[in-house]
């Protein structure tokens, strides 16, 4: 069983005195997506005894170059489908590259979704705990910010209910809590961060300043006011490719043009 | 070639929080609750007792008969959920594997574990009924612990083979449901294993290389009896070796495989 796919690399170091954070070579990712009714042993196997190939290759991005610095905040722009999410997951670590070289300096925290690994049968309390192991939080870490977690979802009297009884919003709120949390050299958010009423779009906003400097961040984003509000440089993919690179203000221009 | 940090701080604090949450929602929303994790094996226990010791006569011969196929039929328990648990672990937590990185393998042994603390709880029960019937304790029940951990090698090694080839081919559950079926016929639990060397010594050897009758005749033998026919007793030590050889074998090929595979799991579940 030979893997032909996998060629690229992914690899983390720690290098407090370069200035990179994160730096992409010649990274490209394709995905084998079955063509008719190839699931399953039978279809496999008869696909085999004709010799048929049974998937295609999609190739989602193509040759990406980039180049993050500590301190960055960074937008990434492009239309649905364009292959942001899929960049996003390869520089998290979700999907292995096809080729090409990811290099990633320090801790990487990704927000590919909010409350992952959210159980709606746990009350809120035992979610609170099962969520911050998967963000990387030992038990008596999460003990020690339990409360600021609850006092800033404003959840007090709801947290041994179980998770099903809470409204969406509500669980919106308390995956929020914990996700800020979250510490690592570089967090990567996804566009999920920025649903909710005006009031958490607030708290968005707050959160999204107060890292503004301080953090390395990695947004993906739809929305151009955010873009210029707290991005120091963006990037638009679009087709799997780099089509647009750098001032916030120069890229939201190219987005706003696709759709004219 | 990278060995995983089996040990690193956080794969241990997420091994531990999935443990026991597979552990709090198996019996979720049951009235009994945890109790069925001791009431399953015994009512199991209780079927095969009426039907092969009391209507069909089996094991007159054996001491502490009733002992003897308790214990059998909880390491047959044990082994079932632990494999086809193990086989669906990577499915059943598709939510977490599209959306953060970590190593896979914590998601089969934390789904395997909660079938490890059932087969502690039913250990205990296996001890209280022992006592009851009249076998004397003794120093060899301290193997039982060490021929537990052969068995979940060799059910953790099938998990990681079959489960990750299930990702791709959820066909992989099914057969494998079929195929433990038919397993349980071919390791003495409801029937002695001498009934079989009576007809034929031959077939009785093959079934004996099998390492879960390896288990769970040793089990017998260091726990109930020592009349016991163990692999390494009738067959030999060879024999013995061979079992274990094969778990070994099982696993490391099941780990290997799982490792390689284990990076495609984001996109193809």
């Amino acid at each position: 069983m030979v893997d032909k796919r996998a060629i690229g690399k992914r690899t983390v170091i720690s290098d407090s005195k370069s200035n990179v954070a994160i730096s992409v070579r010649g990274l490209s990712k394709s995905f084998r997506l079955p063509t008719e009714r190839a699931w399953g042993l039978k279809q496999a196997f008869f696909n085999r005894l004709r010799g048929v190939k049974g998937y295609k290759d999609q190739k989602v991005l193509d040759n990406i170059n980039l180049e993050i610095k500590k301190g960055e905040f960074v937008g990434i722009v492009g239309r649905n489908g364009s292959g942001k999410s899929t960049l996003l997951k390869l520089l998290a670590g979700i999907y292995y590259p096809s080729a090409g070289e990811i290099i990633v300096n320090g801790s990487l925290v990704p927000f590919i979704e909010l409350g992952v690994g959210f159980n709606m049968e746990l009350s809120g309390r035992e979610n609170v705990y099962l969520n911050g192991a998967i963000l990387g939080f030992s038990n008596s870490e999460v003990e020690a910010m339990y409360d600021d977690i609850v006092k800033f979802a404003e959840l007090g009297e709801f947290m041994d209910q179980k998770l099903k009884n809470y409204s969406s919003g509500m669980q919106v709120r308390l995956a929020f809590s914990i996700a800020i949390r979250a510490k690592g050299d570089i967090l990567i958010l996804d566009e999920v961060l920025a649903v909710g009423d005006a009031e958490f779009q607030r708290k968005c906003n707050d959160y999204f300043e107060s890292l503004h400097g301080n953090q390395t961040v990695i947004l993906v984003t739809h929305s151009m006011d955010n873009v210029k509000k707290f991005c120091d440089r963006a990037i638009m993919i679009e087709g799997g490719k780099i089509a647009c690179e750098g001032k916030p203000e120069k890229v939201a221009e190219a987005y706003e043009k696709l759709f004219i | 070639m990278k060995i995983p940090r089996v040990w690193d701080k956080r794969n241990l604090v997420l091994l531990t929080e999935l443990t026991k949450t597979d552990f709090k929602l198996r019996y979720q929303g049951s009235v009994l609750g945890y109790l069925w994790a001791l009431l399953r094996p015994l009512l199991m226990f209780a079927i095969l007792y009426i039907v092969f010791a009391k209507l069909l006569q089996f094991g007159n011969d054996i001491p502490h008969y009733p002992v003897y196929l308790l214990t059998g039929t909880v390491l047959w328990s044990f082994f079932t959920e632990c494999s086809q648990q193990g086989i669906q672990a990577m499915v059943g937590r598709g939510d977490l594997i599209r959306k953060i990185s970590f190593p896979k393998y914590i998601v089969t042994v934390s789904t395997t574990l909660t079938a490890v603390i059932n087969l502690l709880i039913n250990l205990v029960v296996i001890v209280i009924f022992a006592l009851i019937n009249g076998v004397a304790p003794s120093f060899s029940w301290l193997l039982v612990l060490p021929l537990i951990f052969e068995l979940y090698l060799l059910a953790l090694g099938i998990s990681f083979l079959l489960g990750s080839i299930n990702v791709k081919y959820r066909d992989i559950g099914s057969i494998w449901d079929v195929l433990i079926q038919a397993l349980f016929y071919a390791v003495p639990i409801i029937y002695p294993i001498a009934m079989v060397a009576e007809t034929s010594t031959w077939a009785a050897k093959v079934i004996l290389l099998n390492p879960i009758a390896q288990v769970i005749q040793d089990v017998r033998w260091s726990l109930i009896t020592p009349a016991t026919v163990t692999t390494s007793g009738f067959v030999g030590v060879w024999a013995e070796l061979v079992a274990m050889g094969i778990v070994l074998g099982t696993f490391v090929i099941g780990a290997l495989v799982f490792r390689k595979r284990s990076r495609f799991f984001a996109e193809e579940i």
